[in-house]
């Protein structure tokens, strides 16, 4: 099993899922905040039930950037199971002389 | 004089990736989040048994959602599994957690479902950041500390020849 991070298809991956993310959930939710009410991921209803303002971003929109970045992240780990060799692992320590 | 600097967070309490309070709490985070799946599949086994009639109409509803239709679809075709296969699922999902057992297989399995629930459940009116999505971000916590190493049976299960001879076993269990 791979269990150091040194590829770099690891560091996009864990690049791009985490920022999939943080975009669908904290930097739209800033946005959202920005653009005034509501505030959610809702629209804004009266006491009769008539939608009065809805979100800039549509929850749809949130909710699949951050599927996608669980898919990345999914996608990723998959690759490197992938990549582990299916064999025995044989590490040995080898002594090297000094310089 | 010698003095000795003092740093309170720095000694006893220290919370130490590979330490002993880090692997006590993902144990404990382990064993609640499988009886949390463990109760809603083995109480719905016990009032439906394997024909959970609400599962295959739960999904028919999620329309919009950023699943596209690939839920109303499962919904309309894949009844005859998703009636027994949510509380199965959900009560093996569950103990695998619970006991560390295909920890990692499990919580796929649990992060799927949770999925379905966040976007199933949609209200967001709070914002996209719900009970629904801690739980499935609890899921892929466990998967990604390998929670099962941590007194549960995947410590004992990695440590057999089978999966020696097979490192990626290891992705699934962890």
């Amino acid at each position: 099993m791979q269990e150091t991070i040194i590829d770099t298809i690891d560091k996009a991956a864990m690049a791009l899922g985490a920022g999939l993310m943080f975009l669908g959930i904290v930097v739209l939710g800033i946005v959202e905040i920005l653009a005034g009410p509501p505030y959610g991921a809702a629209p804004m209803t009266n006491d009769a039930g008539d939608i009065i303002a809805t979100p800039m971003f549509d929850p749809a929109l949130r909710t699949g950037l951050v599927i996608a970045g669980l898919v990345v992240l999914l996608v990723w780990q998959g690759y490197r199971m992938a990549a582990t060799p299916d064999q025995e692992q044989t590490d040995q320590q080898v002594e090297m002389a000094a310089d | 004089m010698a003095t000795k600097a003092a740093n309170p967070l720095g000694e006893e309490f220290a919370f130490d990736i590979g330490g002993p309070i880090a692997k006590y709490w993902v144990a404990v985070l382990r064993v609640i989040t499988g009886w949390w799946f463990f109760h809603a599949g083995v109480t719905k086994l016990i009032e439906d048994g394997l024909a959970y009639g609400y599962g295959p109409m739960y999904m028919e509803g999620m329309t919009g959602t950023a699943l596209g239709p690939l839920p109303v679809w499962m919904g309309q075709n894949l009844a005859w599994l998703i009636k027994p296969g949510v509380p199965l699922f959900e009560t093996l999902i569950g103990l695998g957690i619970m006991f560390g057992v295909l920890t990692r297989l499990a919580a796929f399995g649990g992060a799927f479902f949770m999925t379905l629930f966040w976007v199933g459940n949609a209200d967001f009116a709070h914002g996209v950041v719900s009970g629904d999505l801690m739980g499935l971000l609890l899921f892929v916590t466990l998967a990604a500390l390998a929670a099962g190493r941590y007194y549960g049976l995947d410590a004992v299960i990695e440590q057999m020849a089978f999966v020696k001879r097979h490192p990626k076993l290891r992705y699934l269990l962890g």
